[in-house]
């Protein structure tokens, strides 16, 4: 195994989903290696969730190979490695008591603490990760008063909880508007830089994804994969069809309009 | 009337009552508030209904009835759970298969014994005050050991009832658990029976809990006051029943139902508990 192997902390050599009998992914290949800041784009129903759930194995594939650092998903034990934020995490039943820091506190509940209670540490981490996601002054509300922003940073800093080295998030970004979009992403953002954790992270919002990340995976039923700005264009194309453009600002600024406009 | 009661609580049937009673409340409570949120509070009741033809085959065999009505429970839950995983029944159909099943296989022991309708009546409705020091050492050890799991495995139930999947992928074995809490629940469902009887079970493990949700506070504080609401509301309905002649089980549950009422009105009265913090405004800091 090469160096560069060794470092793979995700990779899907030609995977073939099929939901509801329709293929959703065919063929899909990519690569993530350690560090990387990646984000997923495609038009809705393109199977971006599906894959993250085939990646994870709540869905099953007909085809192809998943590899988890290095080992065959099927083998794969060590999930703690990995926290996912799905994309429905917030709709949860609001009647739930939980206090935001108690759900950030069950990002700590593990195998390796079962029957034992939480201790000093698990208590400084989940104090730590509130900070970080500011959500500190609302610790003690209950997550079903929050907003919807407030929802979705309290679950990141509950995925966060564990130190990962894979963060996965479908859509995390919601229910914030332009301005919490932006906050969130800047965080996240260091949090790859500071901590080396890699982040992979379903958007529809182009701009922060060619803004800020290492690497774009196109997704539409084919995966296309680059870390090239130059070519983004053409694989935002093959994703979301030719009667868009992509209108690109400077270096990084993205948006996509429609062809007529 | 007070003279009364103090000489009943010299008494040592009504001592087992008030102490047997109040434990099982408590582990009711407990349990239930983990019930309610999984939302399989109809699971509590029909092993409470399969428990019957449990009872009944055990009063045929000359065995211990509340032993085979906690084999009864027991097997019932895990056979709905097993029916729901596998794809052979929803969750609804599986609790009614086994509801009818259970209560055919009473009646059919019923018929089978020429009836034994004076002991089958205690389990239907209850017998709290009847209570005996062997009912009173079976109630203490069983009901100290599901408390016992409750406490050890907390932050692992609280992190399955609210996400299973994400409990499953930080390594908590969620499988064993949930069976584990199954069984918790059918051992709690048996022992409950003793004090109010089949028809009212669902009652003592759904209603305190309800009544503690009202509350709109953190986890660990619901499970508190759902906790003491029971105990509260059993306590109360043996001391009335004791001091009126009232049937305990009818008094224990409309104290239980008349908390719950009281917090729901309180809080439409525009007075909600746990509102008191003025809402503060959404913050969008984050440490970058």
């Amino acid at each position: 195994m090469t160096s560069a192997e060794s470092e793979t902390v995700l990779e899907v050599r030609g995977l073939r989903a099929v939901r509801g009998g329709a293929v959703v992914i065919e063929n899909g290949c990519f690569r993530i290696a350690k560090g990387e800041y990646a984000g997923i784009v495609g038009p809705n129903g393109g199977g971006k969730t599906t894959l993250l759930q085939t990646i994870l194995g709540y869905h099953p594939r007909t085809e192809g190979e998943i590899f988890l650092f290095g080992q065959p998903a099927d083998r794969f034990k060590d999930w703690q490695r990995i926290a996912y934020t799905p994309q429905d995490a917030i709709h949860f039943d609001e009647q739930f008591p939980l206090t935001v820091r108690e759900l950030v506190s069950l990002g700590r509940v593990r195998r390796s603490n079962l029957l034992r209670r939480l201790n000093g540490k698990d208590w400084e981490k989940v104090d730590e990760t509130m900070e970080l996601m500011g959500v500190s002054e609302i610790s003690e509300r209950r997550i079903g008063q929050l907003s919807g922003g407030q929802k979705q940073r309290a679950f990141v800093a509950k995925a966060l909880a564990l130190d990962p080295e894979l963060l996965i998030l479908d859509e995390p970004t919601s229910g914030l508007d332009a301005s919490g979009q932006e906050s969130f992403y800047k965080v996240l953002g260091n949090i790859n830089k500071e901590r080396g954790t890699t982040i992979v992270v379903v958007s529809h919002d182009l701009a922060a994804v060619f803004c800020r990340m290492t690497q774009v995976i196109c997704v539409n039923k084919y995966i296309h994969q680059t870390g090239d700005l130059n070519v983004a264009e053409r694989l935002l194309r093959g994703a979301y069809g030719n009667h868009f453009r992509f209108v690109m600002h400077g270096d990084c600024e993205c948006c996509c309009v429609p062809e007529d406009v | 009337m007070f003279g009364d009661l103090f000489t009943l609580l010299g008494m040592s049937f009504f001592q087992r009552a008030l102490i047997g009673g109040c434990l099982v409340s408590v582990i009711c409570a407990a349990i239930g508030l983990f019930v309610v949120l999984r939302k399989e509070s109809m699971i509590g009741d029909s092993a409470a209904h399969i428990s019957f033809g449990g009872i009944a085959v055990g009063l045929l065999l000359g065995v211990q009835p509340m032993i085979m009505a906690t084999v009864f429970s027991v097997a019932a839950i895990l056979g709905m759970d097993f029916m729901k995983k596998r794809g052979i029944a929803q969750s609804d159909s599986a609790m009614a298969i086994f509801m009818a099943m259970g209560f055919s296989v009473g009646l059919i022991a019923i018929g089978l014994s020429n009836g034994f309708s004076i002991s089958i009546m205690d389990y239907l409705f209850g017998s709290i005050l009847t209570i005996s020091g062997s009912d009173l050492a079976v109630i203490s050890v069983l009901g100290i050991a599901v408390l016992s799991a409750i406490f050890i495995l907390l932050k692992e139930f609280i992190a399955m009832t609210f996400d299973s999947i994400s409990s499953k992928m930080n390594g908590i074995p969620t499988e064993l658990l949930s069976v584990l809490f199954n069984v918790m629940m059918a051992v709690t469902v048996v022992l409950t029976i003793k004090v109010v009887g089949i028809i009212l079970v669902l009652a003592l493990m759904v209603v305190p809990s309800l009544a503690a949700l009202q509350l709109k506070t953190s986890f660990r504080k619901t499970l508190l006051a759902a906790v003491m609401f029971g105990a509260f509301s059993t306590f109360t309905g043996i001391i009335v029943s004791g001091m009126v002649d009232l049937p305990a089980a009818g008094v224990i549950v409309f104290t239980d139902v008349a908390i719950l009422l009281l917090l729901v009105a309180y809080k439409h009265l525009g007075k909600e508990p746990g509102n008191a913090v003025p809402p503060i405004k959404e913050t969008k800091t984050f440490r970058t």
